[in-house]
């Protein structure tokens, strides 16, 4: 039975998004346990599979009976396999978080089913074998995540749809790669390719084709020149979506850079014609540094923390652009952390307008001798952001500068330092904010937030230094099992 | 609410037509595994009949407070698509594998014939009454979506 793990990883959150609005009809109230439910079951079952991989090797798992390259083919390994309970708990943690945000009736029914369609495309495209079937997922997750960011209506729309606008840019890009992979190759499965391409890597098809992925994808990612969508839409994204989407969309779709660089085209043959490692890698350290420039002056929190994470979009690209395993496993481990940092950040944002209605930095004082537990949140996951060392954001940064010493790329090496030194930077304005400056108003009261949104903060606070603590073996675990080859 | 085509000559064209196009829809579906059509082409043929005999019959509130509990079932046809594939999981095939579907007494052929054929109907029900959906969530503006949350 354990060999059809991947499809009850897949079918337990899809199934219960299309039962969700006859559940809505019988019985409204179980909407939000029943997603619940279901998204932990998922990363329970995607614990399970994770470990048999690691055990057994990976999985490959032809849908419908039919073989690949004929049939449609998905694969867990080492690397899909170490995001799907990611994204499973991530997800759970959202939703739990969201509890006191999202209004009874209606609203309630198109957040839950949303957030499920939402995991599940996200969950796809990550054990998706082929280029065909990361498109197709790319487009679930896509256009629940543009609803689930109008879903607040108002300026939300207008965000929406510009994010929806560019969205669809960005997948036509990439299926117009994929056109050209397969005009050239007659393929679209990824293990096939990978045979065929080698041989046709002179070809300026698919030299072409490769370039219209990387951008198509580069919008998704929202790395640094293509990047104008996120802002607006993270930040008028209710309070309860964009927690959910910062830190699992991104990632995702950066994730597919990856499969295709390393899987498919394979990074080192291609740079022999074109330096794309190269390329990239630089492209990630403007990214890190005009990210967290633009950070620095920010006046809204929410704005503050969307371009910290586009910052850390570019960190990421970085590690796992340098070519080499260090900078490799440090770059995914840095997507993990940073995960975990985009939601508690984006966590914090939510509790602080939920509990005292703070948007600005020039609120920020309030939060003093009210919220404690925000405040203590804060700082700890600005010690990982920063990368001080018992957090998991030191050691991403340090597998990453190691594997940039290595391969001889200063830039990288400059560039993840500079980007420290901005986070550095935009955390003390928001802490001199919290303790320095002087408020008018009245004596501090206790108000603390509902104990759902303690719960999940504490907990991701507590998972960024427990990265940090068990960085060894979960490094040592990326090398072993997801670098390629 | 829609309000009856006050033309005689659509009315009664769409009496004539709209079964005929039915009848279409679902030779479309059927069609689908000996040749081009399917569940989508078939499910999208059905649903334009139903948007064309409301367009011209009109739909008065009753009916539609009806049809608007009707459509929260959208979801419907996908279950009838999952739970195909369900069944050959647990029948120990792999998902859609319809050679491993549980039923007696046919041979692999014929399962695959019925499988195949019972997640096309899950997918024209699907697409039928989302096309269905959106013409009402249009036609209707105080249920439209962004004002409900």
């Amino acid at each position: 039975m354990r060999h059809h793990l991947p499809v009850f990883v897949f079918l337990l959150p899809f199934g219960m998004a299309i039962c969700m609005p006859l559940i809505s009809l019988v019985r409204p109230k179980w909407c939000r346990g029943l997603t619940m439910l279901a998204l932990a079951a998922m990363t329970g079952l995607s614990v399970m599979l994770y470990s048999h991989v690691i055990a057994q090797g990976p999985i490959r798992y032809a849908l419908s009976g039919w073989m690949p390259p004929l049939g449609i083919e998905w694969i867990v390994d080492g690397l899909s396999g170490l995001l799907l309970p990611l994204l499973g708990s991530l997800a759970l943690m959202g939703v739990w978080y969201a509890g006191p945000l999202v209004t009874e009736g209606k609203g309630s029914i198109h957040f839950h089913l949303l957030t499920l369609l939402l995991v599940s495309g996200l969950s796809g495209m990550v054990m998706a074998g082929d280029l065909f079937n990361i498109f197709v997922f790319l487009e679930v997750s896509a256009l629940s995540s543009y609803a689930l960011v109008g879903s607040a209506g108002g300026r939300a729309l207008v965000s929406a749809f510009r994010y929806l606008i560019l969205g669809t840019l960005g997948a036509s890009l990439y299926l117009l790669g994929v056109g050209y992979f397969y005009a050239v190759t007659g393929t679209l499965n990824m293990t096939d390719l990978a045979d065929r391409l080698p041989d046709l890597l002179a070809s300026k098809a698919v030299m072409a084709g490769f370039i219209f992925m990387l951008i198509g994808l580069g919008i998704k990612m929202a790395l640094v020149p293509l990047h104008g969508w996120l802002p607006d839409a993270y930040v008028d994204a209710p309070d309860s979506v964009s927690p959910l989407l910062a830190p699992l969309v991104t990632k995702v779709a950066l994730y597919a850079v990856v499969r295709v660089m390393y899987w498919v085209v394979g990074g080192e043959e291609v740079g022999e014609t074109l330096p794309i490692l190269t390329l990239s890698s630089w492209l990630g350290a403007v990214a890190a540094l005009v990210g967290a420039f633009l950070a620095l002056s920010q006046q809204e929190l929410k704005r503050m923390f969307a371009y910290a994470g586009i910052s850390h979009v570019g960190i990421i690209v970085m590690g796992v652009c340098l070519g080499n395993p260090t900078g490799f496993a440090g770059g995914i481990f840095y997507l993990l952390t940073d995960a975990v940092m985009q939601a508690a950040l984006f966590y914090i944002a939510g509790t602080a307008f939920y509990s005292l209605g703070i948007r600005t930095l020039a609120d920020l004082g309030r939060l003093r001798g009210q919220m404690p537990w925000v405040i203590g949140v804060l700082i700890v996951i600005a010690i990982s952001m920063i990368g001080i060392p018992p957090s998991g954001g030191f050691f991403g940064k340090w597998y990453i500068i190691l594997g940039a010493l290595e391969a001889g790329n200063y830039i990288v090496v400059g560039g993840v330092v500079g980007a420290t030194l901005l986070t550095l930077g935009y955390f003390v304005t928001i802490f001199e904010r919290i303790f320095v400056d002087s408020v008018s108003s009245g004596p501090a009261v206790l108000a603390e937030s509902p104990l759902s949104m303690r719960a999940t903060m504490g907990m991701l606070a507590a998972a960024s230094l427990v990265l940090g603590l068990m960085s060894d073996p979960m490094i040592r675990l990326i090398l072993d099992h997801a670098f390629p080859g | 609410m829609i309000r009856t085509h006050d033309s005689l000559i659509v009315q009664i064209i769409g009496r004539v037509l709209i079964p005929l196009i039915q009848l279409f829809g679902i030779y479309v579906l059927c069609f689908g595994q000996f040749g081009p059509g399917g569940g989508f082409v078939g499910g999208v043929i059905v649903g334009t009949s139903l948007v064309f005999s409301m367009l011209v019959f009109g739909l008065d509130s009753a009916w539609q407070r009806i049809i608007f509990r009707v459509i929260q079932g959208d979801g419907v046809g996908l279950l009838v698509f999952a739970g195909v594939g369900g069944l050959c999981l647990l029948a120990g095939g792999e998902f859609l594998n319809y050679t491993e579907l549980p039923i007696p007494g046919l041979d692999a052929a014929s399962r695959r014939f019925v499988g195949i054929f019972m997640a096309q109907l899950g997918v024209a029900i699907d697409v039928a009454v989302t096309a269905l959906s959106i013409v009402l969530h249009l036609a209707d503006s105080s249920r439209g979506y962004g004002a409900s949350s």
